[in-house]
């Protein structure tokens, strides 16, 4: 126990040094009963002892154990040393510190000097627009006498604003908190309007992808502008009519906050119920009590109006009795001018006026007159006599309303001479005779003998004439008679029935259509234009038709059936006597027969216009159409040209011979199929020879060779003078490879061995590349593999064992991605031996597989 | 005052807008669809015990689903689903948007709406379909713009949903 507690406790040890330690009885019980305790306890000491070990033990559990901690506590122990930690970075380097710092900062030092600028371009201009005014001056002196300054005071004059509308609407959905209005202040429903105002900062956030906290702060519409303070859970809108002081943004913002102060908990959890909220409105009502109306205080205006009361007292009633003496003169000089009025008497006495004369009935009411001059009536005494002036314009006057004279009379004043003029019935000259006579004693001259003597029968006897005359010019009408007799109008003559309606001519002419009696006699009017429409009418040309006047003649141009000229003809015929010519020699017949025979004459030329179409014959009969002839059958299908040219192919008999044609065209496609000319090659017409340009392996070149021969015996002409032969230099080292490559086998085997494989491989990886490359230079590349055996044993298992080699080589080969249609088959037998065969090794040597690469 | 606000969501065309020009309260005119991308209307409804104004954001009909501004979403309440009876794509797209709007605020209360129930002839949607929907809890209603059927009916049972 002594050597545990030794162990366990370094202190122990002093106590119990006594004791022996060295005894190896204790060491081996020790051994047997705390043995990993030691071990434990020594790891957890050695752990305790060592900084380093300790630190990282402690780190790994210190994020863990801070998060437990009770927040207060943790706080409070922390802040000294974090204190302290920032104080010495920002004396290390301060910068780090504005770094982190500077995304919290930035925007509401930008907001702030934003305003500031605003505020202090604003009072700029408002101090510039003020400075040499009278208003200015004012001003100044204000500001002298409040000590303020003068931008100050100048802001404070000019800035007429008011705030109409608050609205604080929940930042999250965009519901209305409250809304408060000022006096006559209306808008549509605030609920909607707030609901509008967050879609639109929301949607101005997304289309510009602004990620700042803040929202729109300004919208401006003509005098009304949006203000928008932005806080934590609610948005103030303010709508401002006028021009508002950058501070009116303080003030709102204040008010946001003292909002946000009263009623933190129930603005976050709102949910749409304002009721929880009333108290806010109080608060938003300071907003809307905001406003700077156009000043007028400050001047002493009741002082100043007062002496100014006086100043009018003393100097007034001076002013007001010369003027009115000076009105007064004014107006008598006016009634002196005025014609009929003659003024006798006049003076002033004791602030009254007395006036005495004559007037004129028809002149000008002295009393009216009066209006507009100022003097008061009441304080004028008048006394007028009526008499009759002389003067033109009222014997004019008097005139008029005595005689009355009718609209066809004017009556106007010349060189103090009245002058009637114009038309009037014979009883009304007769009455303004007798009153120019009662006028000639000392009166103006009436002059009458302008006026000429109308009666209502002069006058229709005049209109019914320009109805005749009207009638005369008509085209199909002839007036044989017309008179008047006791006020009735006769007329005869003869009328087109397709000319116009003489009655309908009546209208406009103020001619009474009861008072007219016609006896019109129809006839048929010769007139061309008549002629025409009774033949359009008459004939009903066809559309191809068009009948027409030139030079009084009738003209018909066009195609038409006979059977349609026929009658044209009758009636050309028919208006020979004395009407206009018909001339109908511009029509063509055209009958269906002619037509059809047309539309095969245009098949047939266009059949021998054809490449490879020779037409030998062909007629109509009966309705019926007959072609023979020869064709090539690369030429286009007669049948198919049918269609689109009128011809009813029901009606179309061919019979048609194949034949070959020699046409360089047909030619080069018949050569085109047969050859199957290589990529590299290209066949051409030049001049009526076919050319054949380009590089192709040389067995192409030799068929190509042999059909020119035979091709020449026709007169064709095939010149394969410039065919090359396919340079394929590249390619023989590989074809080599690839021929010189053979695959062994086992004696009786069909299947190589194991050690062919790599062969196998390296053949297949070659024949590949052969095959890409001939391919890329327009020929297809070809394996020929020829199994081959061994003498020994019947020919005839030796000729299949062959095959099955050749056959289990493509097989393998195929396998290894070789395309099987490259690889031809063939067994050899023993017929093809590599070497003679009289040794051993000779047999194994010729069971194998060769390999020939063909081209073509 | 309660005031509950509340999105209108559907594929284009599916008739939205003509479901709130007959049956609601409305200033702003419907170019702001196209230009803002949404419009405000309201409606207010009964309820025996209160009157609850639901401020309805009718949000431009796209079909083209990455183009949905989920950010109008933000503080509702309830959606109202809108598809078109006889375009079955425009159900999908409907469900669709509902499950963009829930990944991003959370589960709320929703009516379906079957709209244009009056052209019987051209329904796409077959009634196994609907009762399949109807197992799921769901307030589904055949609405017509044309003949007013069943509007006043979802816009009251989503007024009682949002208030509970």
């Amino acid at each position: 126990m002594i050597e545990i507690a030794r162990n366990v406790d370094p202190d122990y040890r002093a106590q119990f040094e006594a004791v022996p330690t060295a005894d190896p009885r204790m060491e081996t019980l020790r051994q047997l009963l705390v043995s990993r305790e030691i071990s434990e306890l020594s790891r957890v000491t050695h752990l305790l002892n060592e900084p380093e070990q300790l630190a990282a033990a402690v780190g790994d559990v210190l994020p863990g154990a801070a998060a437990r901690a009770p927040h207060s506590q943790l706080g409070e122990a922390l802040a000294p040393a974090v204190e302290r930690a920032v104080q010495r970075s920002i004396q290390k380097s301060p910068r780090t510190l504005t770094d982190i710092l500077y995304p919290v900062f930035l925007p509401a030092i930008r907001k702030s000097i934003g305003e500031k600028i605003d505020q202090t371009f604003q009072s700029l201009n408002e101090t510039l627009r003020h400075i040499f005014t009278w208003h200015g001056l004012k001003w100044r002196l204000e500001a002298w006498r409040t000590g303020a300054s003068f931008s100050e005071v100048v802001l404070k004059h000019s800035l007429v604003y008011r705030v109409e509308h608050a609205f604080l609407i929940h930042r999250n959905s965009g519901l209305l908190i409250a809304h408060v209005t000022a006096d006559n202040a209306t808008s549509e429903d605030p609920q909607l309007i707030s609901s509008m105002l967050s879609a639109i900062q929301d949607f101005v956030k997304d289309s510009f992808n602004e990620k700042e906290q803040s929202g729109l702060d300004t919208i401006r519409f003509g005098d009304l502008r949006l203000w928008s303070e932005v806080g934590p859970s609610a948005t103030l809108v303010s709508v401002i009519r006028g021009n508002p002081p950058e501070e009116l943004h303080e003030i709102v913002r204040d008010v946001l906050l003292r909002i946000h102060e009263g009623s933190s908990q129930a603005l976050v959890d709102f949910d749409g119920d304002s009721s929880q909220l009333a108290g806010v409105e109080a608060q938003l009502q300071t907003c809307v009590e905001l406003k700077q109306e156009g000043s007028n205080a400050g001047f002493p205006w009741l002082v100043a109006a007062s002496a100014l009361l006086l100043l009018s007292l003393a100097g007034g009633w001076f002013f007001l009795s010369w003027q009115s003496g000076q009105r007064w003169q004014t107006y008598v000089s006016r009634l002196e001018t005025e014609p009929g009025i003659i003024v006798a008497e006049q003076h002033v006495s004791g602030g009254q006026f007395y006036i005495a004369g004559l007037r004129d009935p028809l002149a000008a009411d002295p009393q009216s007159l009066l209006s507009g001059t100022e003097v008061d009536p009441a304080q004028v005494h008048s006394q007028w006599q009526f008499y009759q002036s002389l003067e033109p314009e009222f014997v004019l006057k008097r005139l008029t309303a005595s005689l009355a004279p009718p609209e066809t009379v004017r009556l106007s004043i010349v060189n103090d001479r009245i002058i009637a003029e114009g038309e009037a019935p014979e009883s009304w000259i007769d009455r303004a005779r007798v009153a120019a006579q009662q006028l000639s004693a000392g009166g103006p001259v009436f002059d009458i003998s302008g006026v000429r003597d109308v009666s209502p029968e002069v006058r229709e006897a005049e209109r019914w004439q320009a109805y005749v005359s009207r009638l005369e010019t008509q085209l199909g009408i002839v007036v044989a008679e017309q008179k008047i007799r006791d006020g009735q109008f006769y007329i005869a003559g003869l009328r087109d029935p397709l000319g116009t309606d003489p009655q309908s001519l009546l209208s406009g002419t103020q001619v009474d259509p009861a008072r007219v009696h016609s006896q019109w006699q129809f006839y048929q009017s010769l007139e061309p234009e008549f002629v025409l429409k009774r033949l359009t009418a008459s004939l009903y040309p066809p559309d191809t038709v068009r009948l027409s006047i030139v030079n009084d003649r009738i003209v018909a141009e066009g195609e038409a059936p006979d059977t349609w000229i026929d009658r044209a003809r009758a009636a050309a015929r028919q208006l020979s006597a004395g009407g206009p010519e018909f001339d109908i020699s511009k029509v063509r017949d055209v009958s269906p027969e002619a037509r059809a025979a047309e539309h095969w004459q245009y098949y047939v030329s266009r059949l021998e216009a054809q490449p490879g179409i020779i037409v030998a014959q062909q007629t109509v009969r009966g309705g019926h159409f007959y072609i023979s002839g020869l064709r090539d059958p690369l030429a286009a299908d007669p049948q198919a040209l049918l269609s689109g040219t009128k011809v009813d192919p029901a009606r179309v008999h061919s019979q048609w011979q194949f034949y070959q044609s020699l046409d360089p065209k047909f030619v080069v496609k018949r050569l085109t199929a047969s050859l199957t000319p290589p990529k590299s090659v290209q066949l051409s017409i030049i001049q009526g020879r076919i050319v054949v340009v380009g590089e192709a392996p040389a067995n192409w070149i030799n068929r190509a060779r042999a059909a020119a021969e035979q091709l020449s015996a026709d007169g064709v002409v095939l010149d394969v003078s410039q065919l090359r032969e396919l340079d394929l230099v590249e390619l023989n080292h590989l074809r080599q490879a690839i021929q010189t490559t053979d695959i062994f086998f086992s004696s009786g085997k069909v299947v190589p061995g194991p050690e062919q494989m790599p062969v196998l491989d390296r053949l297949a990886d070659q024949i590949k590349e052969f095959a890409q490359s001939a391919r890329k230079s327009g020929v297809t590349a070809r394996f020929m593999l020829t199994g081959h055996s061994d003498a020994t044993g019947r020919e005839t298992a030796n000729a299949s064992i062959s095959a099955a080699r050749a056959e289990a080589v493509r097989a393998l080969l195929n396998k290894r991605g070789v395309a099987p249609e490259l690889l031809l088959v063939r067994g050899a037998g023993t017929f093809e031996p590599a070497v003679p065969e009289n040794s051993q090794a000779g047999s194994s040597t010729n069971r194998r597989v060769s390999i020939t690469v063909n081209l073509d | 005052m309660l005031q509950k606000k509340i999105c209108m969501v559907g594929g284009f065309a599916v008739g939205k807008t003509s479901l709130v020009r007959r049956f609601v309260q409305s200033i702003f005119s419907e170019t702001y669809l196209t230009t803002v991308g949404v419009k405000i209307d309201k409606k207010s409804v009964a309820l025996p015990d209160k009157t609850v104004d639901l401020i309805l954001w009718d949000l431009a009909g796209e079909d083209d689903i990455g183009s949905f501004r989920v950010s109008y979403v933000r503080g509702a309440t309830g959606l109202v689903l809108v598809v078109d009876g006889t375009r079955a794509a425009t159900l999908a797209v409907a469900l669709t948007l509902r499950e963009r709007v829930e990944a991003e605020f959370g589960a709320m209360p929703f009516v379906l709406l079957f709209n244009k129930s009056d052209l019987a002839d051209r329904w796409a949607i077959s009634d196994g379909e609907i009762n399949e929907l109807r197992q799921r809890g769901w307030q589904i209603y055949l609405t017509s713009a044309l003949s007013g059927e069943q509007v006043d009916d979802a816009f009251r049972q989503l007024a009682l949903m949002v208030t509970k």
